[in-house]
């Protein structure tokens, strides 16, 4: 029963880091950008978010706004910030994002200090529930659940309606995409201020097991940075695979073999790039 | 005309260099008395708390007991040293012992720091109070710097005796995998099977650790009386004590820490800190009249929200040693001068009686064992057992 235990754990872990880097999957495969800001774009929307629960907002409420608000950011950062970027190369890309998260960090530092921000999940989620062989956090089959309802939101999205497949043109040949009529500069920024706007999302639903602080955006950056490139650019079906696959196998090694544990997940992550250069499921255009 | 104003203009010059000559004559008389104290911190990223504790602490002193001591006035020099980064500190420690010409040394929190600076402030001969760094052998090689902290296994070795003293036999440690995890961890598990404990697992547990609950579960099967840790601080220990809550507090396994509960990261860890047992050299809530005016400086003057800790009480004692040594030497102390009156001075502060070591220079201070408990409506600290004046343990397990 015990195993049963860690896959839930598992899958409860693989689901945050799923939640959390598919808006970066979709901008990184869209547009070509290396967006080490998607870090400080979540931080943005798990500090706005503790903000208003602070200040009396139901937490869904908080939830939805710091979303919203996090989105038309990100809708603004694109057109000012990303837009001059597509055309050069990936180290002035790397650079000016890079940058722009050191200003959030120092942004968030002056405005809230360096401590951690407490975003405490609403009472109906705090608790256990017994699940016959145990009692388990209710948190956690929570964020199970919102990950496995957003795969399916994002499924039907992307492969079921028009946005999405022009979407997924674009992916694949931006520049025919445009021969054929799609508006690819509005794509870019709505499809920009999505992404962010899950960034935001993950980080607020996420943040019992990824803590908010100034260096959210850092600490953590490996993590979604690893799960992208496992996956695959621009494919969120592919960020799906490897963040439940990473989640489950880092989580049951640390079950049973604790000292290994990071050399293990590490080991098996050089080891799938060896195999799968452009991750487990690029977008066409990538491969 | 032109001339006129040539000379009216020299006239005006001469007058203004001669005001200026008198001016700073003046102000080398002043100088002349002034002790300069030169304060290493971090002030800036992830461990700015640090520097603002020491600094707000420093002015709380300096409120209550003026910025001048017999007549010396004390001029504090603050210099911002990042995180763990040996190469900055030694680079702005030489700065302040050569440029600023600093008269005594204070502050630094991270071992390595510490350790950078080690030789330039012996050959420079510059006193040093060291108001962190709580790797116990490091003092052994500063013979011109005392500690006003505390040591790992100071504040470990107390909570191991207090746990076999009630009932735990049997418990698991985890602690994250870095040098003072491993002190912590030595010396609480030296203490405890000394006195008979059974300790079923060492877990090390990464630095980059976000999620705890395989760690935590694997505790869980091996059913152990108590669970001992030491987390890096920040985020990462929350978690710990968060998933402890949620996972192990249920089945009736107790937490045993050290520096986990501080009162100012209560609010954060929030409600699952309820009953964690730690071991401590500051309690926030002892009650006597300088911890008291302490709080209340503290509030008065940096607002409703700031609270003491560690850092807190390492600077204000740190500022008792200095203001002491100015008193009696001035301006024109030395480091034997200074370390003749530090070893062995006893004090009281608001942690309680405090005395330096004449041997090594270490604190032997009380250590405080509490409980975390909500009084008003507050996460708070309570003191359940005293150990009177403990002296770092590692030292005498390890003599020269």
């Amino acid at each position: 029963m015990t195993h049963l235990t860690i896959l839930l754990d598992g899958l409860a872990y693989g689901m945050v880091l799923f939640i959390i880097s598919v808006g970066l999957t979709v901008t990184m495969g869209l547009m070509r950008v290396v967006n080490l800001a998607h870090g400080a774009f979540a931080m943005i929307g798990g500090y706005a978010a503790s903000v208003l629960v602070a200040s009396g907002f139901p937490f869904a409420a908080a939830a939805a706004l710091a979303v919203i608000g996090v989105a038309l950011i990100g809708a603004v950062a694109e057109l000012t910030i990303y837009r001059p970027l597509y055309r050069k190369g990936e180290l002035p890309q790397s650079l000016m994002t890079f940058g722009f998260t050191f200003v959030v960090i120092a942004t968030l530092t002056t405005l809230f200090g360096t401590g951690m921000r407490t975003l405490p999940i609403p009472a109906a989620l705090d608790g256990l529930v017994d699940l016959g062989f145990r009692a388990y956090p209710l948190y956690r089959l929570f964020l199970i659940a919102v990950g496995l309802a957003l795969f399916g939101l994002l499924w039907v999205a992307v492969d079921g309606t028009l946005i999405g497949a022009r979407l997924r043109a674009a992916v694949d040949n931006p520049r025919m995409s445009q021969a054929v009529g799609v508006n690819v500069n509005l794509l870019f920024t709505l499809t920009f201020a999505a992404g962010c706007a899950l960034a935001a999302f993950g980080a607020v639903v996420g943040a019992q097991l990824l803590p908010l602080d100034p260096y959210y955006a850092l600490r953590y950056l490996v993590l979604f940075l690893v799960v992208v490139g496992v996956g695959g650019l621009g494919n969120f079906k592919g960020s799906f695979v490897a963040a439940i696959v990473l989640g489950i196998v880092e989580t049951s090694c640390k079950y049973l073999v604790p000292s290994l544990a990071p050399y293990i997940f590490y080991s098996l992550v050089l080891a799938l790039l060896l195999w799968k250069p452009a991750g487990l499921m690029p977008a066409r255009s990538a491969r | 005309m032109r001339n006129a104003t040539n000379i009216r203009g020299m006239a005006r010059w001469c007058l203004a260099s001669a005001a200026g000559v008198l001016l700073a004559a003046a102000t080398t008389a002043a100088q002349a008395d002034t002790v300069k104290v030169g304060v290493v911190g971090p002030f800036s990223g992830p461990f700015a708390r640090w520097g603002t504790q020491f600094q707000q602490a420093i002015d709380v002193y300096q409120k209550q007991h003026g910025k001048s001591v017999n007549g010396h006035t004390i001029e504090i020099i603050y210099r911002d040293s990042g995180g763990p980064d040996p190469v900055r500190s030694k680079q702005i420690t030489q700065q302040l012992i050569t440029r600023d010409r600093v008269n005594i040394l204070g502050g630094y929190v991270f071992t390595p720091n510490v350790v950078a600076v080690g030789d330039l402030v012996t050959e420079a001969k510059i006193p040093l109070v060291m108001f962190n760094t709580p790797t116990a052998a490091i003092i052994r090689k500063m013979p011109y710097a005392v500690r006003v902290s505390h040591t790992l296994p100071e504040v470990a070795e107390p909570i191991a005796t207090w746990a076999l003293q009630n009932g735990v036999k049997r418990v698991v440690t985890a602690v994250s995998d870095y040098t003072p995890g491993f002190d912590s961890e030595a010396a609480f598990i030296a203490k405890f099977k000394e006195g008979g404990g059974e300790v079923l697992e060492s877990i090390r547990i990464p630095l980059a650790t976000t999620d705890f609950s395989p760690f935590f579960e694997r505790v869980l099967q091996q059913k152990p009386d108590a669970l001992y840790i030491f987390g890096p601080g920040g985020p990462p220990t929350v978690a710990m004590v968060n998933t402890w809550a949620s996972r192990l507090k249920p089945a009736g396994i107790k937490l045993l820490c050290t520096s986990e509960t501080m009162q100012i990261d209560l609010p954060q860890i929030g409600k699952a800190a309820l009953g964690v047992v730690s071991s401590f050299h500051y309690t926030e809530t002892v009650d006597n009249p300088l911890n008291v005016a302490l709080k209340k400086d503290l509030v008065e003057m940096f607002g409703p929200n700031t609270v003491p800790d560690l850092a807190s009480v390492a600077a204000y004692d740190g500022m008792e040693l200095i203001y002491r040594a100015v008193a009696k030497f001035g301006p024109k102390l030395t480091a034997e001068q200074a370390m003749g009156l530090w070893k062995g001075m006893k004090w009281d502060s608001p942690r309680g009686p405090m005395e330096i070591d004449p041997k090594d220079g270490d604190m032997i201070q009380n250590v405080y064992l509490r409980r975390v408990e909500e009084r008003d409506g507050k996460l708070v600290n309570i003191n359940i057992h005293t150990f009177p004046m403990v002296r770092d343990p590692w030292k005498q397990k390890h003599p020269q």
